[in-house]
């Protein structure tokens, strides 16, 4: 067995845990969004059954207060916190029948600590630009904007910080937070001491391949050029991830600037596009994909991709592999962060610091399958669930973390350079 | 109440002219604002800024072009493969008539997305189709694959608009009086040889050579003959044996004339769709095979790049605009845009 052989990751997950937890969670936030008004009546109400969040300013709020005040408005991507654990047709909790549901324990957890209403938009965020255009305008006018407590990947954290529509965060609110947040996922240049954001979760970036249709193991980037593979090879239309990973390859070849991948500028991005460009020519490379490659490696059509850590692992089948290649991989992750003029602070701090108690956050990792930004979680985790605590993708081993590159924070001017770099790439 | 007589018409159709000056008019004049700006996502500013039209046009000449061919191909195709249906359905459908019009529709019960997706799974690589044509009969090269060619996405656009081609058609050809028919099978209207052999031998040849220069196996070199040639050969012996065996006379003298306000509407409805459909390109296609609604949906959602964006709606429309004015013309169906027939 080679040393890459140990980073394949095909096993493992409970698939049908997570797609299931997904589904059941949409159907949540359908409903979520089919009832209307709040139930101010604290502790114990659920959460989840409110639409969009009560805009009204809560009579005893203000921002600098440390009292928690609810309800807390919260929004977040789909299936991103651990739920309920209801026994299926069987009867028995822990078998494959069970079905997964709002509230969460986490959650419930939290209302009766604080005996304040969380109103948890699951699947509110689907999509960091789409989610900003409904908020954007608030912030421009300086008014609130409804939400307490979002959750934003690096890059729009950055801008949103930058932009200065992210409430600063009182320190003496989350010292968990600060406390038990891994070091690596400190010193973000946009925010590097935690003053606006706390991390919530991760993932990386890295190759899938399906090994029946390759023929081989994969283990690096520049795997993906082997000739055998012409027209089956995908990369992200994620510009951060797939720009940063070929430069990564293009280093390793000493054909590009020693730049860090988070630094690489719009000369390095011209390097990749010249290096992408005969592939892309040539149709070895087919396109460039969302989530979608998922369809074309159960279809055959793709067979070596740029894809997202958990993805194959979750939705794929046991001959779909991920790699952390040896270049090096992506690692990106999604943050909280309050919102300028929320009107909930101290309670969207408080469940920042609640969430990073290592059991809870334990708790919640089992269920989503995501890297935790929280110190000692492998340890908690093993007392319950030994499966996810061997689970190399949601505790990546120390060589590829040592390897790993946050997302480039591109200027907009760049950012605007390599979309065009990318639209020539994609043939639009 | 007799003196606002003339207000009634105006009342009545009220509902719909607010609804589309609201939602049709006013978003068009925003978009033609937009499409004459310049500067950043968030403060754009009119500024007769024609260079937005200019590089719209001069920069996606391969979108444009494929946007065109692919929504000609798939207009050809939902006619060639329409035509019989629509013809069968409402001559031969008997008293399964609304059950077959029903089945043409069905589809249309589950979302566009889902269809396209499904698509992706029958002909890829793993596919039923491939199973079939490549793994046991041998027909195409071992490594023959649909997904990310422009077959792959003519025939999705080609199966998502097809209903808009079956239906004006089957209303059309439905209302025909079988009298007619009879009519000229009393005046000595028989099988349509030889000129059906010809017709249907050309018509034949020309759609089995657009179909391989368009879809890119062949192109106009002496190189790719050998691959065009024998296309157009089967192309026509399978039109010339249809034309010049299943159809007659009476059809093309007196059915295929009165079907031609359904032929007319049938391929607008397909071809306007199809020559701005984005999905199929992006789901089916390849980096070579996108559309001009791909550069759209680009532009507007990852680019911020408004004004380019609203520049290529607006040339798409106005192209769409003109093929529509002439095919009008070609096909002299005034009576549908207007006008009447002398």
């Amino acid at each position: 067995m080679n040393d890459n052989d140990q980073h394949e990751l095909q096993a493992g997950i409970s698939r049908r845990r997570f797609v299931q937890g997904s589904a059941v969670a949409g159907i949540g936030a359908f409903l979520a969004a089919c009832t209307t008004g709040t139930t101010s009546s604290p502790p114990a109400s659920a959460p989840g059954q409110t639409g969009s969040p009560d805009p009204s300013p809560s009579a005893s709020a203000t921002p600098e207060s440390t009292e928690v005040v609810g309800p807390l408005n919260f929004a977040n991507w789909d299936a991103y916190i651990d739920l309920t654990t209801d026994p299926g047709a069987d009867g028995e909790e822990g078998t494959d029948d069970d079905e997964y549901v709002l509230p969460s324990p986490t959650l419930n957890e939290f209302q009766q600590q604080y005996g304040i209403e969380v109103n948890y938009s699951n699947a509110e965020i689907d999509d960091n630009e789409t989610f900003m255009a409904t908020i954007r305008p608030q912030f421009q006018a300086g008014v609130d904007t409804g939400w307490d407590l979002i959750v934003l990947t690096d890059w729009m954290a950055a801008k949103v910080v930058q932009a200065g529509w992210a409430e600063q965060i009182n320190p003496a609110m989350i010292p968990d937070a600060l406390a038990n947040v891994r070091d690596e996922l400190k010193g973000m240049p946009w925010d590097p001491n935690l003053e606006y954001h706390v991390p919530w979760q991760s993932g990386a970036t890295g190759i899938g391949y399906n090994v029946v249709s390759t023929q081989r193991d994969l283990a690096s980037i520049g795997d993906l050029f082997d000739e055998a593979f012409a027209g089956r090879v995908t990369l992200l239309s994620e510009t951060r991830d797939t720009f940063p990973l070929v430069h990564l390859l293009l280093q390793a070849r000493g054909e590009t600037s020693e730049n860090a991948p988070e630094e690489m500028d719009a000369e390095d991005a011209e390097r990749v596009h010249a290096f992408l460009g005969p592939y892309v020519e040539s149709g070895h490379i087919r396109g460039f994909t969302g989530n979608s490659y998922l369809r074309d490696f159960s279809g055959g059509d793709t067979w070596a991709a740029v894809v997202w850590s958990g993805d194959l692992a979750s939705a794929g089948t046991d001959d779909d592999r991920f790699v952390f290649p040896t270049e090096g991989s992506m690692i990106w992750t999604d943050n909280a962060l309050i919102p300028k003029g929320a009107q909930h602070k101290a309670a969207a701090e408080a469940m920042m610091n609640f969430v990073y108690d290592v059991r809870r956050a334990a708790r919640i990792a089992a269920f989503i399958y995501y890297i935790s930004p929280v110190k000692g979680v492998a340890e908690a985790i093993s007392e319950f669930d030994e499966e996810a605590a061997e689970n190399e993708l949601l505790f990546q081993p120390p060589d590829v973390i040592a390897k790993q590159h946050p997302q480039p924070n591109w200027d907009e001017a760049t950012e605007a350079q390599v979309n065009e770099l990318y639209a020539d790439l994609a043939g639009v | 109440m007799r003196r606002h007589r003339w207000l009634i018409p105006w009342l009545l159709m009220a509902p719909g002219l607010l609804w589309l000056a609201l939602f049709f008019v006013l978003p068009n004049v925003q978009m033609l604002a937009m499409s004459l700006s310049s500067g950043r996502v968030g403060d754009f500013a009119f500024s007769w800024d024609w260079d937005n039209y200019t590089s719209a046009l001069t920069r996606f000449p391969d979108n444009f072009r494929n946007s065109v061919v692919y929504g000609g191909l798939a207009t050809l195709l939902c006619l060639l493969v329409g035509y019989p249906l629509a013809y069968g359905i409402a001559f031969r459908g008997g008293r399964f008539k609304n059950l077959l019009l029903f089945l043409v529709i069905a589809p249309f019960f589950t979302s566009f997305l889902l269809r396209v997706i499904s698509w992706q799974i029958l002909i890829g690589d793993r596919g039923p189709l491939l199973a079939v044509v490549r793994d046991t009969l041998g027909i195409v090269p071992a490594n023959f694959t649909i997904i990310g060619s422009p077959l792959a996405v003519v025939a999705g656009i080609t199966y998502q608009f097809l209903p808009f081609m079956v239906l004006p058609l089957y209303v059309s050809l439905e209302k025909i009086d079988r009298r007619y028919i009879e009519a000229a099978k009393d005046l000595y209207a028989g099988p349509w040889r030889p000129a059906g052999w010809i017709a249907g031998g050309l018509v034949g040849a020309a759609a089995g050579g657009a179909l391989m220069l368009g879809l890119g196996y062949a192109t106009l070199a002496a190189a790719s003959l050998p691959a065009l040639l024998p296309a157009m050969a089967i192309g026509g012996a399978i039109g010339g044996l249809v034309c010049g065996f299943l159809v007659s006379e009476s059809f093309v003298r007196v059915v295929l004339p009165l079907s031609l306000p359904g032929l007319f509407a049938g391929s607008v409805l397909v071809f306007i769709p199809s020559i701005g459909d984005f999905v199929n390109a992006e789901l089916l296609g390849s980096t070579k095979t996108q559309m001009i609604g791909n550069v759209i949906q680009n532009r507007f959602l990852q680019q911020n790049d408004y004004p380019t964006a609203a520049a290529l709606s607006f040339l798409l429309m106005a192209a769409i605009l003109v093929a529509i004015i002439v095919y009008a013309r070609v096909l002299g169906t005034e009576e549908l845009t207007g006008g009447r027939a002398a």
